[in-house]
């Protein structure tokens, strides 16, 4: 039985992220009571929850944006909200909500902003350097001299992700991170993460589609009526029962190789009259 | 047009303006040839012409003052501008629309007006509250909106104004001409007194504002993406509100309400070089220092009696600022 009570990291408690008994309310109306969970280090977890389960909340959380009323969170076993603003930028990144910035900054330039935790006054070579590396991990060095704003709302999440990138952080936290990605793209994304980032940091997602999430995380969380909660271990987590729970409709499951595709019942064609 | 160019043009335009400037007068001055003369005289130990001290007098203790009041002013009121549009993410506003300049103007006009008062100290003071002013009155619910923020601003501009013409009603005869003659944004009567206190202050503004100019960019994309990254948008906005105030309330002490530098400045540059700040902080400085001084060349040499050289600039920067607000309403989204 691991512990439930402290994020202690002597206490051979290794999470990347360490929830506790987290409560928040948005002027009285609770949207998360309870919430306990630990996120392994070096793995792709994926948060899964309909719109207003409590998702974007439980993230704003998690980087600070938001301060519980009850709880503790502890990134690699130190509390978040003792972390200064810079120490936290190091060990935590997140996708900022989309938006249409006034100025047209080049690409190179936005990405290198990623930076500024540690570059300071002005950017060095190796600041730079790190701008190259997150725009060819992404395979969007064409667009470097582009001005963002000219950009296509995919390529400018694209470009908001090499930020994040270029961050180099150990935690990397994406809520979202394909809302605006083709389908090609979305993919293409996932499996960088799997494949590549995950081997140097942990990556927590939250994504709307699970089959997305189902066919590249790792590791899997609910969210549903404030509550988070992980598929039984040894159990797949695209069993009906518990995705009835999450998504509060009928669904069914199309299993194919060692992984499977889920569709909610009451909308698929075969239930049309 | 090849980058290169463009900043050649930018970074180079403005030294032979500023050197030329020495030359150019009233027609019935002395001619660019005498000035000529007496520098040579002055440096390679020459024989000094007849009018030697008439020379010397024009050029050394009323152009060549002039001309450095006038680059430093247009440089730190462009450099100035340039950070108050990255900071608050908005390429409408500059010193003189947030109320900057008539803080400064009323700060000064006080201190001038009852005589034991630090003019300078001042003015920074009273720049520093309405700018102050209207970034909190710009608030609507938690975000400061473009529109809002310039609304805020010319409001408290007004108030400023106000309390300035309140000054001037009370203030002493003598002491009234001093007041009204200066705020009308003058270069005439600069002498080195007012180069040597002011410049230093321009010159720590602007040091400031070359420090800060890459976050600056950070700071430009948006607050939670400032915050994204480990940067404080608060706090960061008023480590860089101080060095451009300073340098822009320093400009209108020394200089009175000089209108649209900027404003105008900061855009030319960014169209001509885009808006990294790297590059886009020290051409303004350059640009704006140089285009005062042409400004002023003009204003000196067109017409027998001097204009004050606020209302040349304003003449240039109004229609500008209607082209850019109509291209705001079609092209920016904000």
């Amino acid at each position: 039985m691991k512990d439930r009570h402290g994020c202690d990291a002597s206490a051979g408690n290794e999470a990347a992220l360490c929830v506790r008994n987290l409560r928040f309310a948005y002027g009285g109306v609770e949207v998360l009571r309870h919430v306990s969970f630990d996120i392994k280090p070096q793995r792709f977890t994926v948060l899964v929850g309909r719109n207003g389960s409590g998702k974007s909340t439980l993230f704003r959380l998690l980087v600070g944006l938001l301060k519980p009323q009850e709880g503790r969170i502890a990134v690699f076993g130190r509390d978040l909200h003792r972390l200064s603003l810079r120490e936290r930028t190091r060990l935590l990144g997140f996708l900022p909500q989309h938006h249409h910035p006034v100025f047209p900054f080049s690409v190179e330039d936005v990405v290198l902003t990623g930076r500024a935790a540690h570059a300071g006054l002005v950017p060095k070579a190796q600041d730079r350097a790190a701008v190259r590396e997150a725009l060819e991990q992404l395979g969007i060095e064409p667009l470097a001299s582009k001005p963002y704003t000219e950009l296509s709302g995919g390529e400018q999440q694209l470009v908001l992700i090499a930020r994040v990138l270029a961050q180099k952080p150990k935690v990397l936290l994406l809520d979202e991170p394909t809302s605006h990605l083709d389908f090609v793209n979305a993919h293409r994304l996932m499996a960088l993460v799997r494949d590549s980032l995950c081997a140097h940091m942990t990556v927590v997602a939250i994504l709307h589609d699970p089959n997305l999430a189902f066919q590249h995380g790792t590791d899997f969380f609910f969210l549903a009526d404030g509550h988070v909660f992980q598929p039984d271990s040894g159990r797949d987590p695209w069993n009906s029962a518990l995705l009835e729970r999450v998504y509060g409709v009928p669904m069914e499951t199309i299993s194919f190789g060692n992984g499977a595709v889920v569709v909610p019942g009451d909308f698929s064609k075969s239930a049309r009259p | 047009m090849f980058p290169w160019i463009k900043r050649a043009v930018v970074f180079g335009f403005p030294w032979p303006i500023v050197v030329l400037s020495v030359f150019v007068g009233p027609q019935d001055s002395i001619a660019p040839k005498e000035a000529l003369e007496w520098m040579a005289s002055m440096m390679m130990g020459a024989p000094a012409a007849e009018n030697a001290d008439l020379v010397r007098a024009i050029v050394w203790d009323i152009r060549l003052p002039r001309i450095l009041l006038a680059f430093c002013v247009g440089g730190a009121l462009a450099a100035s501008g340039a950070t108050l549009q990255a900071v608050f993410r908005n390429p409408l506003v500059c010193p003189y629309i947030l109320g900057l300049s008539s803080g400064a103007a009323f700060g000064a006009a006080v201190a001038l007006a009852v005589g034991f008062l630090p003019v300078y100290g001042s003015a920074f003071l009273f720049a520093m509250a309405a700018v102050g002013c209207s970034y909190a009155l710009g608030r609507v619910g938690k975000a400061v909106t473009p529109v809002s923020l310039v609304l805020s601003g010319i409001i408290v501009s007004g108030i400023f104004t106000a309390l300035l013409t309140i000054v001037q009603f009370l203030a002493d005869p003598f002491r009234l001409q001093t007041i009204v003659h200066w705020t009308m944004g003058n270069l005439h009567n600069a002498e080195w007194k007012r180069v040597l206190d002011s410049v230093p202050l321009m010159g720590c503004g602007g040091v400031g504002m070359f420090f800060l100019r890459w976050r600056m960019n950070v700071l430009a994309l948006g607050d939670q993406e400032a915050y994204a990254v480990g940067v404080d948008p608060e706090r960061e906005k008023i480590t860089m509100l101080i060095p451009a105030t300073l340098a822009a309330s320093a400009a209108v002490a020394a200089a009175g309400i000089i209108g649209m530098v900027g404003l105008v400045v900061p855009h030319m540059v960014r169209m001509m070089l885009g808006p990294d700040n790297r590059v886009g902080m020290p051409a303004c400085f350059l640009f704006g220092g140089a285009f005062l001084v042409l400004v002023d060349d003009f204003s000196r040499a067109l017409t027998a009696f001097e204009l004050p050289i606020g209302i040349f600039t304003t003449l240039v920067g109004g229609p500008f600022f209607i082209f850019l607000l109509r291209r705001f309403r079609l092209g920016w989204a904000v």
